[in-house]
């Protein structure tokens, strides 16, 4: 069976698709950094926390990690409406992706709070400062040098999550391209110029991350 | 509030639904468990070729790092509509399950390829040198000497890949695969309370999922406790999501 190539329709609409790939990107950051402040809070409750809180962010975190981050968000989009509670489709992913990569950050970081030597701990305490001030200037100097690789894998991994956005009607790249595709009729010429967008914008991601370790943390991070 | 759903629960709960989830929930878990089973032995295959020296390999070489960074960076949704239309336009007819399957061994391939890679090269060089001043064939060195020690530092993050796959395959859905989302849908459309039908279902993944990342974690205590026994502390570190973080 032939089938012929036509880039020129699928290309004209590349500005289109690009602008799908900056809500990709800000989507994708703005969940990143609701999953770090869950996962920072998450993780000092795991650590230092009383017992109740221990189990409840246990819970969360199980829950989170053993379902689909696509079921959880139409359990959102169309169970929480049952409630009264209606959120449009970029609101639902994005508080989606907070819970859903909260929940992973939140292990994450524990790792890190872990490396922490106790009697560093002690000795903040011995000076008075509190678990606010101890986590702010002890712990936190300390985990985002080893954090810095693991939380830039994640950030890429996020980006490649947020495509399901558009099943909810997000129209981010993804679901630009679905648009795209079903206007033009030229599938396979949109599917594999998105798929190298993708490619672009994650290995762009990965530059400027590692650029970033190694400027500021003094990581070497690797891009490939 | 939750008068509908207390309203719908009878009907819901009949031996025929439960029998029509039964049988999604193990369509989600043939999927993966085909996927990844063929992306573990592809994944092989690509690391032997991808490790092969010699200047007549060249271009492979190029072409398995190729493969492998393009398909990380590739999200699982837009490949599966790629292999669906690829599929169409070169004429054949395969069933949606097939082509959900092609695409997980696509993605699993260059994923466990990656976890592979990372487990060989932490087995040190001068044994692969040893081995083949012994007379060794490049074979002979990986089924002999590399890979009894390699597969401890394998086993775990491949191992939590799989279990990862297991919820990303919701994504199959999409393009109208039935398995255990897809029938989320179907009872959503046919009148059942949201919460009614994707809570079950966000159930049943869970106990499809959380067994096996115990037993994940079982496996790693125990390789790890054998680890320690021999004494090998150069290992890459993995991340539970089966991403190399080192």
């Amino acid at each position: 069976m032939e089938y012929t190539f036509q880039w020129g329709e699928a290309f004209r609409e590349f500005p289109y698709l690009m602008g799908g790939a900056w809500i990709t990107l800000h989507l994708s950051f703005l969940g990143f950094w609701c999953g770090c402040t869950i996962g920072l809070f998450g993780a000092m409750a795991k650590s230092y926390g009383p017992k109740w809180l221990v189990n409840l962010v246990n819970v969360y975190v199980v829950f989170f990690t053993n379902t689909p981050g696509l079921v959880t968000a139409f359990f959102i989009f169309f169970g929480l409406p049952e409630f009264g509670i209606v959120l449009s489709p970029y609101k639902t992913m994005l508080l989606n992706i907070a819970l859903n990569s909260g929940a992973y950050i939140t292990e994450i970081m524990r790792g890190g709070f872990v490396s922490v030597r106790k009697m560093e701990m002690e000795a903040a305490d011995s000076l008075g400062f509190s678990l606010m001030q101890s986590v702010r200037y002890v712990i936190l100097p300390h985990i985002a040098k080893v954090l810095f690789a693991p939380l830039s894998n994640w950030y890429i991994w996020m980006i490649l999550g947020t495509s399901a956005a558009s099943i909810l009607g997000v129209e981010e790249l993804a679901g630009r391209a679905f648009n795209v595709a079903s206007d033009t009729f030229r599938s396979i010429e949109i599917y594999i110029i998105v798929a190298f967008i993708y490619v672009a914008i994650t290995i762009l991601a990965s530059a400027l991350l590692a650029y970033i370790g190694r400027r500021v943390f003094r990581v070497k991070a690797k891009v490939f | 509030m939750f008068d509908l759903f207390l309203e719908q629960l009878p009907r819901f709960l009949t031996l025929e639904n439960a029998g029509y989830l039964f049988w999604a929930m193990t369509r989600t878990l043939m999927m993966t468990v085909i996927g990844c089973g063929l992306g573990f032995l592809f994944g092989f295959v690509l690391v032997y070729l991808r490790t092969t020296p010699g200047w007549l390999f060249v271009p492979v070489r190029l072409f398995m790092i190729s493969y492998v960074e393009f398909f990380r960076r590739v999200p699982f949704l837009v490949l599966l509509f790629l292999v669906l239309f690829v599929s169409k336009g070169l004429g054949q007819s395969y069933s949606l399950f097939t082509i959900a399957c092609i695409s997980i061994v696509i993605i699993s391939t260059a994923f466990i390829g990656e976890i592979i890679r990372a487990g060989l090269e932490s087995v040190h060089t001068t044994q692969w040198d040893t081995a083949m001043a012994m007379n060794f064939s490049r074979l002979q060195v990986l089924r002999h000497v590399v890979l009894p020690q390699a597969w401890k530092v394998i086993i775990p993050p491949a191992f939590a890949f799989f279990v990862v796959f297991i919820k990303d395959t919701a994504l199959a859905s999409q393009v109208g695969v039935m398995e255990l989302t897809a029938v989320g849908k179907y009872f959503t459309n046919f009148g059942f309370s949201a919460i009614l039908s994707f809570g079950s279902i966000l159930i049943l993944y869970f106990v499809l999922s959380y067994p096996l990342t115990r037993l994940g974690w079982w496996i790693e205590v125990r390789i790890k406790q054998s680890r320690a026994v021999e004494a090998r502390l150069d290992a890459p570190t993995t991340t539970p999501y089966g991403l190399r973080t080192s």
